[in-house]
């Protein structure tokens, strides 16, 4: 395999040096990394059938291009695994789709996060987290691929904080945020398979999100009482927006609705009926528009809309809801979209295969 | 020790800037807002500017349906045929 010389940096053999050298030359998300030294990104590129310069994403705004070669040598910067590779490359494919918008969502003061939800038998495979202290510490893959994401946007996209990714407050997500979600004892479909994947082919879900917001109900017992919970987390006057929602419920609140019956699509109805605030409490705080509510409210208006109510999101589709976390601890939790309106769209892919590719 | 190099370069581009105009006296202003709070009113606001001090003519809003991604083609389109500049900015 050869590339091009000019992309090779020779270095002392001295791994500290190695690793200050990377700082020196801007690579880093402010954490030490890996030296990318070349066997071990040839060894992650073995995990890809596509050639080293395939082109897996294109940054709309500066033409800039990540091959899988960039990809693999940024995966090894961040501590992943070789066979952690085609879950990156998958969450690049997803985030190329235009609905996406990578590029505001990564440009703007919103400060968003690529949130990466990977679903499917690839969990197991490579060792991913789903249970106990599911957005982290602690585990190699959850921790590494998220962590990939932002160094390719930073590398390779140019992302750079303050110079062309603006955002006011910044977010610790954007470090790394991924999760799997939980396949043990959730008595709904995968996420994969609700995606429409063949059995057998995992997905990951990439989503733009602002912060997260930890839902604490220890006293309900009812999926009324639940989900009410969550839903005045989404509709707080500082999340509530037309943008999309994820929510991910801990066993414990999960447990409550899966015995009570409830499916997925009783959630997301429930969710988007009861997330809501008045029309008088926006303008209260100064947020409310007339096109906002007239988007909300016109003839495409989902059925659960209500009169003189501005709801979080346009329909139940846009609240992605699966669970995840240990088995103990009425702790949920809801990540609003980067978006306020329909900026930026969730986008899945499957992992490793190539399903209707161009 | 032989170290990748993680960034990227892109296919060249060649962005040129439109022809400054020769005089603003008389001239058809477009205003393109970009959906955020306080972008039509801002906007407004400069466009009146240029019609009290160089007699500029005013057309209706063009809106962009996302603010952070460039405008639909068609909206920029009608803008080439109706106006002689275009004043667009960020509102929020």
């Amino acid at each position: 395999m050869s590339f091009d010389p000019r992309r090779i940096h020779e270095v002392p053999d001295d791994l500290l040096a190695a690793i200050d050298y990377c700082y020196a030359q801007g690579w880093t998300d402010g954490l030490p990394v890996v030296p990318p030294v070349v066997e071990r990104v040839e060894a992650t590129l073995a995990f890809e059938g596509r050639p080293p310069e395939a082109v897996i994403a294109t940054h709309p705004a500066t033409g800039l291009q990540l091959t899988v070669h960039a990809a693999a040598v940024n995966a090894v910067m961040a501590g992943c695994l070789p066979e952690y590779f085609p879950v990156l490359v998958a969450a690049f494919e997803a985030m190329d789709k235009p609905e996406f918008n990578f590029h505001g969502s990564t440009a703007s003061t919103g400060g968003s996060a690529p949130f990466l939800i990977v679903s499917g038998e690839v969990v197991d495979d490579i060792g991913m987290n789903a249970d106990v202290n599911l957005f982290g510490p602690g585990n190699r893959a959850n921790a590494t691929i998220g962590r990939a994401t932002r160094l390719i946007l930073r590398n390779v996209f140019q992302m750079l904080p303050g110079v062309s990714d603006k955002s006011t407050q910044g977010n610790p997500g954007k470090y790394s945020l991924c999760i799997a979600e939980r396949a043990r004892g959730n008595p709904w479909p995968l996420l994969c398979e609700a995606q429409g994947y063949p059995p057998g082919v995992s997905s990951v879900t990439a989503f733009a999100a602002g912060g997260f917001c930890n839902v604490e109900n220890h006293g309900g017992n009812t999926p009324e009482q639940i989900l009410i919970s969550v839903a005045d987390a989404m509709a707080n006057y500082g999340c509530l927006t037309l943008g999309q929602s994820v929510v991910i419920l801990s066993p414990e609140h999960m447990q409550i609705i899966g015995n009570a019956g409830w499916s997925r699509e009783d959630a997301q109805t429930f969710l988007f009926a009861s997330a809501k605030r008045s029309v008088e409490g926006m303008k209260m705080v100064g947020k409310y528009r007339d096109r906002e509510y007239e988007r909300q409210h016109g003839a495409s208006a989902h059925a659960s809309v209500e009169a003189g109510f501005i709801h979080r999101g346009l329909s139940p589709d846009d609240i992605l809801i699966t669970m995840g976390g240990g088995d103990a601890g009425g702790h949920s939790c809801f990540l609003p979209s980067w978006s306020r309106a329909r900026g930026s769209l969730m986008q899945h892919k499957p992992i490793g295969v190539c399903i209707d590719c161009d | 020790m032989r170290l990748y190099d993680p960034t990227a370069s892109g296919p060249e581009r060649h962005l040129n800037r439109a022809p400054a105009l020769a005089a603003l006296q008389g001239k058809t202003i477009g205003i393109l807002e970009n959906g955020k709070f306080n972008a039509a009113e801002m906007l407004q606001e400069v466009a009146a500017l240029f019609e009290s001090r160089h007699g500029c003519v005013v057309r209706p809003l063009y809106s962009k349906t996302n603010a952070s991604a460039p405008a639909d083609a068609e909206v920029l389109k009608k803008a080439v045929g109706e106006v002689d500049f275009l004043i667009t900015g960020l509102g929020d």
